[in-house]
């Protein structure tokens, strides 16, 4: 039965455009992407300081340390813990570059929910991520690295390298829509993306620092992140040990990667947020 | 049960706006309960000095400044409530050059396109048409980093008008281009004229190109609209001649001198050095001889009145005022 009504403001509108939020999404990562590849620092920088110690400071340490090949494997995937930052870290300064000179005003203006440009950048940054995880690994096995993935251990290598990278890029995006310029942004960097790093069991068991300090790392999400990369393709469940204290690798790797999630969705979400709120003065 | 709805054919002001107001923290009114509609078709010029409110007040109508008070609908969607749909039937040029640098012409005009939903055959046809109506025909596949100002000011014009906006809103689109440039591009903008059903709103301080352009102006000081009418009623309220009085001492003295001995009105202002009084009743000559009989003048000159006058007018002399 249809029931005809009369509007009260008597006026007659234009329908509102609207269409599905994929195609959108889409083309905002395609668009990052194609600014992201014109722009080799965004690619190649964050790569070189990882490779340098996967390939050379590892294996000088090794010697100098005299302990086995098992610990070039240790630090290898122990410098993804510090690519990912990196990697995610850069990209944030492509939105700075996108408010400052760009067109990120226009993007703005457009009918989609402001939230979507977040995600954009945020596909483009874990597509430029996975490229680097896997160079870095192939230059790795290249130099004789031995790693030890199962299926399940790729699984949860993969879990664990995706949802830290989607944590970075959020702690990434907020930063950049709350500091005033690219300046600010890089000296605020290395308190983000290296500092946790000395810290998170990446060169050493986080047993080996001071109680107090140990306790604090496991409220990173880079060091629940590195466990599970090692746990994943090395199959050493030791750093999840020295966080939960428990017996069964799978629960304790499952704790973890729930931890990188919560991680995850918190900073995406407070992003998403951030970003919104400095789009509108 | 299904509803439907039966509208009648009324169409809606292309851009109402009722009260809005923007306050700043700190207590900085930006613009203070404005009020104004546009109609479909209309181009509706915002002027006033730097500071006065014109971009906010754009920004509000394009939802990326958040109103403190008052409703303003684009296409009878509401900018607070309804920022989406407000935004889907809207385009801006913006003041600065906001585009993709890096990227050709023609992929900074089809990511508007995608963004704003447009079929892609009907993107690329208008793409063809605007590329060559604004004469981008030999850049559209060169970097947006290669273009001069105004080659990049006409992208955006052309970007603007891909998703076939029914409210354009331009924000001072000359500022910062060489005069020829400029004389150029307010053709193109002229041009846009001609689309009947295209709505353009244009904030400016170029009172020529106002005057060009607009059907209407709005005079915005401090936040509030002091004038709004055509271009020619504006210019009738200044009366047929000017007399243009150029001081030696003090311009507020001089003024209240001229005032009270009845030879300027209250609608007389100052600008610098120079009394300008708007001539109701009295002739120039007349005007010029009491003028004389004061001995407040090095120079007296007249006149017939410009939208200019009609701005400086309504805008003030801080100077003047401050005296």
């Amino acid at each position: 039965m249809d029931t005809v009504t009369t509007l009260p403001t008597t006026l007659r509108r234009p329908p509102a455009r609207r269409h599905a939020l994929l195609a959108p999404l889409l083309t905002l990562a395609r668009r990052r992407f194609q600014l992201a590849a014109r722009t080799p620092r965004e690619l190649v920088v964050p790569l070189l300081t990882p490779i340098l110690f996967a390939l050379v400071i590892a294996p000088s340490l090794k010697k100098a340390l005299h302990t086995d090949a098992s610990y070039e494997s240790f630090v290898a995937v122990g410098t993804l813990g510090l690519l990912i930052p990196l990697n995610t870290m850069f990209a944030g300064i492509g939105v700075i570059s996108d408010r400052q000179n760009g067109a990120q005003r226009e993007l703005l203006a457009a009918p989609i929910p402001r939230g979507l440009l977040v995600l954009g950048n945020l596909l483009v940054a874990l597509a430029v991520t996975g490229l680097q995880v896997a160079a870095l690994i192939g230059f790795a096995v290249a130099r004789r690295i031995h790693f030890h993935p199962t299926a399940a251990g790729v699984a949860w290598f993969l879990a664990a390298a995706l949802l830290f990278a989607i944590a970075m890029y959020g702690a990434a995006e907020t930063l950049a829509a709350r500091v005033s310029g690219q300046e600010e942004y890089i000296g605020r960097v290395p308190a983000i993306a290296i500092v946790p790093w000395f810290l998170a069991g990446s060169l050493f068991p986080i047993t080996a620092l001071p109680v107090g300090l140990a306790w604090i790392t496991r409220f990173l999400p880079l060091t629940h992140g590195l466990a599970l990369l090692r746990y994943g393709l090395l199959g050493d469940s030791s750093g999840l040990h020295d966080i939960w204290r428990m017996t069964s690798p799978t629960a304790m790797a499952g704790l973890s990667l729930a931890v990188v999630a919560a991680f995850a969705a918190i900073l995406t979400t407070v992003s998403i947020r951030v970003f919104s709120r400095s789009a509108r003065l | 049960m299904r509803l439907r709805h039966r509208e009648t054919t009324v169409a809606p002001a292309a851009i109402e706006v009722r009260g809005l107001r923007k306050t700043y923290p700190g207590d900085v009114e930006a613009v203070a309960a404005i009020d104004f509609d546009v109609a479909p078709g209309e181009v509706f010029g915002l002027l006033g000095p730097n500071g006065a409110g014109k971009s906010t007040t754009v920004g509000m109508l394009t939802t990326m400044v958040v109103p403190t008070g008052g409703t303003a609908r684009i296409a009878g969607f509401d900018v607070a409530t309804e920022p989406l749909a407000a935004r889907s039937v809207s385009s801006v040029v913006f003041q600065d050059a906001v585009v993709d640098r890096a990227l050709t012409g023609r992929r900074n005009l089809e990511i508007h396109a995608r963004l704003w939903g447009i079929d892609p055959a009907a993107a690329r046809d208008r793409t063809d048409e605007y590329v060559e109506t604004l004469g981008l025909a030999v850049l559209i596949d060169r970097p947006v980093g290669s273009y001069s100002g105004g080659e990049r000011r006409r992208l955006e014009i052309a970007r603007a008008l891909v998703s076939a906006p029914q409210v354009l809103f331009l924000d001072e689109p000359t500022v910062g281009l060489d005069p020829r440039i400029r004389h150029e591009l307010l053709d193109v903008i002229a041009g846009l004229r001609d689309r009947s059903e295209l709505t353009i709103l244009v904030t400016t301080h170029y009172l020529d190109e106002a005057e060009r352009l607009c059907d209407r102006i709005a005079i915005i000081r401090s936040g509030q609209i002091v004038a709004l009418d055509t271009p020619a009623a504006l210019l009738a309220g200044l009366g047929p001649e000017l007399v243009e009085v150029r001081v030696n001492g003090k311009t507020g003295a001089a003024l209240a001198a001229l005032r009270s001995h009845g030879v300027a009105g209250e609608d007389a202002f100052t600008v610098g050095s120079t009394i300008t009084v708007p001539l109701h009743r009295r002739t120039a000559a007349e005007t010029v001889a009491a003028v004389d009989e004061l001995r407040l003048a090095a120079v007296v000159t007249t006149r017939p009145p410009t939208l200019d006058d009609v701005y400086l007018q309504l805008t003030g002399d801080p100077l003047a005022d401050a005296a």
